[in-house]
Order: structure tokens, then sequence, then C-alpha cells
């Protein structure tokens, strides 16, 4: 008989590029273990990329759905994280062109409500200081906000941002610079 | 700036990102809406050191006043961010299983292999018994299941099993894929049913621990 020491979640404890590999055959299980990895920091990147929670699940959603049936042409050239970004991020600009065209140039995205992210052990000080956040976020320059969350909530390397926005470094960097700038301003009643 | 989620990279190194070089004003064009400090740093310069780098990494920084004050200048705007990366993004709950009920409606039956009882014809999905014998692989310690190819060997009900594995090297590897081959065909006469006669193993990496220790070098990542 065969030792064995497996647990029945055992896909929990593999790397990334495995799980794609498996997932890229059909296998569900090491999907689904990639999805719950790596939801988090995608809704987060959708809801301050869209301002909206609903639209962030559904551009988030559709991330992943596009991300598994595009598994097979997965050459594993970029980090599966890097690459689940860029599908989303491409999914957000979507949704976000789609969504403004009929609408105003000088139309603001409603921010995310209170109401949508407060939970009942959140202090109100961290509540307001996030909604400020995100309203100002809102206001930013398209190209300016996604650098920012990729890089100040992501924490992505700015070639990786770099090649996700089809950009230069030097033009993330600028981009960052205005952003925390526009962002200072906008949060100066907070401080 | 990493998120508090371990499968987040650490923040890299200061070098790996490419910091501008030279921090004098003079050195580097400034971005539209840039500004000179009085110590004649830029404010686009000293926002970057404050953010990306340790502190005290330039001498310059932790001594000048004027530095330190356009840098606490980002404060309030830093707590938010850390607010924000604090909460979990509402429907994130529910979200995966949402994920995963689209995913499974796209997922058809594919290849269909004979099981070893002619007859009464009773055949098995290809993914299917991939799956119960990648899990017979995992099952095996120091080893996990990368690829897993089942195809016909020959005539009649006979398989031949192609797997590619990630495998530590803390024991011989030609232990440890005996052990995985021994495992393969005991699942798959055991729990499956399949007449498996030739199962060819590939060690294609090492397996490193997951999630990998911030600083602990470059990892391979398991691709296969």
């Amino acid at each position: 008989m065969i030792e064995r020491t497996a647990s029945p979640r055992l896909e929990c404890d593999l790397p990334d590029g495995l799980l794609a590999v498996r997932a890229a055959e059909g296998d569900e299980d090491s999907f689904a273990v990639l999805v719950r990895r790596h939801s988090r920091s995608l809704l987060t990147l959708a809801c301050c990329m869209l301002g909206n929670p609903q639209d962030a699940e559904d551009a988030v959603q559709d991330a992943f759905v596009s991300a598994w049936r595009r598994l097979p042409e997965y050459r594993h050239s970029a980090e599966f994280r890097t690459w689940m970004y860029r599908i989303t991020v491409n999914r957000c600009l979507t949704m976000r062109r789609r969504r403004l065209s009929p609408l105003s140039l000088n139309t603001v995205v409603e921010p995310v409500a209170g109401d949508a992210w407060s939970q009942p052990d959140r202090s109100a000080e961290r509540d307001a200081a996030t909604v400020a956040l995100t309203r100002a976020l809102a206001e930013l320059d398209a190209g300016q906000r996604i650098c920012w969350i990729l890089r100040e909530v992501q924490g992505l390397p700015y070639r990786e941002i770099a090649h996700m926005t089809r950009t230069s470094e030097p033009t993330v960097r600028g981009r960052l610079f205005r952003a925390r700038r526009s962002l200072q301003e906008a949060m100066g009643p907070w401080r | 700036m990493a998120l508090d989620d371990p499968h987040t990279r650490p923040p890299e190194p200061p070098e790996a990102d490419g910091p501008r070089t030279g921090s004098a004003a003079a050195d580097v064009l400034p971005f539209p809406g840039d500004q000179a400090l009085p110590c004649g740093r830029l404010l686009s310069r000293v926002w970057e050191q404050a953010q990306d780098e340790a502190p005290a990494a330039d001498p310059h920084t932790v001594s000048c006043p004027h530095c330190r004050e356009a840098a606490e200048g980002l404060a309030t705007v830093n707590a938010a961010t850390r607010a924000l990366r604090a909460v979990d993004p509402p429907g994130l709950h529910a979200l995966a299983d949402r994920v995963m009920n689209a995913v499974r409606t796209e997922v058809g039956l594919g290849r269909l292999l004979p099981l070893a009882d002619p007859d009464r014809d009773l055949r098995i999905t290809e993914s299917a018994a991939a799956k119960a014998l990648r899990q017979a692989a995992d099952g095996v310690p120091g080893a996990r299941a990368a690829t897993c190819r089942l195809t016909s060997a020959g005539e009649g009900t006979d398989i031949r099993v192609t797997m590619t594995l990630v495998a530590m090297l803390d024991r011989p590897l030609p232990e440890r894929v005996h052990q995985v081959r021994r495992a393969i065909l005991h699942s798959a006469g055991q729990d499956l049913g399949l007449a498996v006669t030739a199962v060819d193993i590939s060690v294609v990496d090492v397996l490193e621990p997951w999630p990998p220790h911030p600083g602990a070098g470059i990892r391979t990542g398991g691709g296969a």
C-alpha cells in the first residue's frame, strides 16, 4: 500500500503555475484554488477602478471565466497573477468605456457608498477615510487611477504596471506622481 | 506596498524597479506639475523614495526637514490606502462560488476512455480519470502532479498514462518516481478500474514551499 499523508485540500499548497497547468487540462478544483487565492486582490482592483461593487463583481467574474477559456493557450511567460491582472484591467476598461459612452464626459463615477464597503466592526474614522479616498480616486484621470491602484494598493513593480497599461516606466512614474498630488489635495480635509 | 495577503509578492528591493538615478533635481526631467524643494530634491522623487524604499536608505532624506515634510504630506493618503487594503471588498465571499458555477457550465465531457470491462462497454472521461490519478500522485509526500494525459495503448482497453511531476529534492528522484508510479497503478486499478499498461513520468520542476517565503530568492513557479 502506498504511504499517504494527503489532506483533502492538497491543491491549496500548490504554486500558481502548477495549478494553472492542471486547470488548463480541465481540472476545475485547481482552478477553484486559483480563484479563491486571487479573488480578493482582483475584486479590490476592480472596485477601485469601477467605483461600483456590482460592476466590479461582474468584471472579475468575466475575467476569471475568460481566463478559464484561455488557459490552454496560457504560456507561463508571465506569472498567473500578472496574467489575471491584465485580463481584469482590460475587462474593467471595456466596462468603463461602455458605461461612460452615452454619458457626458463630465459625469463623475459615483463613488462606492459607505453602505457598500462598511462592515459592522469597522471604525467610523476608517470608513470615512476609505470613502473619501474612493471618491478622490473616482475623480482621477483613468490612466492615473490604474497606475496608482496597481502600485499603491496591489504593490506591483513599475515594469509590470507599464506592461499592463501598455506604457513606459517613466509614464507610469509620471502618472503616479500626478495621482499622488491629486489624492493628497483631495484628502487634505481628512488630515 | 504589498497587500496583507500571503500570495502577494513582497515589496521589491529598490534596484528591482530601477529607481531613477541621481537624486538632485538637475539630473532628471521633472514631471508636469513637479516642483523642486528648497533642498534641491524633486517632490516626485522624494515621494517615490518615501513610498518605495526602506527608511534611511538615503542619508539626505533622513536629515533633510524639507524632504521629511514632503513625505509626511502623503500620510493621510497612506493611512486611507491601508484602510482600503484591509477591508474585504463587498461581494468577495460569494464571488468564488459564482465564478466556479459559471466555469462548470462550460466544462464539456471531453474524451472518453474504456474501463477494463469490455463486456459492459463502460467509459470514463479523461478529465475525471486524470483528476483521480493526479490525486494519487499528490498523495506521495514530496511529489505533485502537473499534467496528466491518458491515451489508448494499442488494442482493447489498455491505457497509457503520461504524467509530468514536480518533486522535492530531499530524497532521490528515482525512488520518488517509483512511488508515484505505484500510486498511479494502484489508483487506476482499484479506484477507477482502468487497465493501465504503461506509465511515463517526467520530473519537470522542483517543488518548493508555497506560499514562497519573502526573500527566499527566485521561485521557479512550478511551471511545466
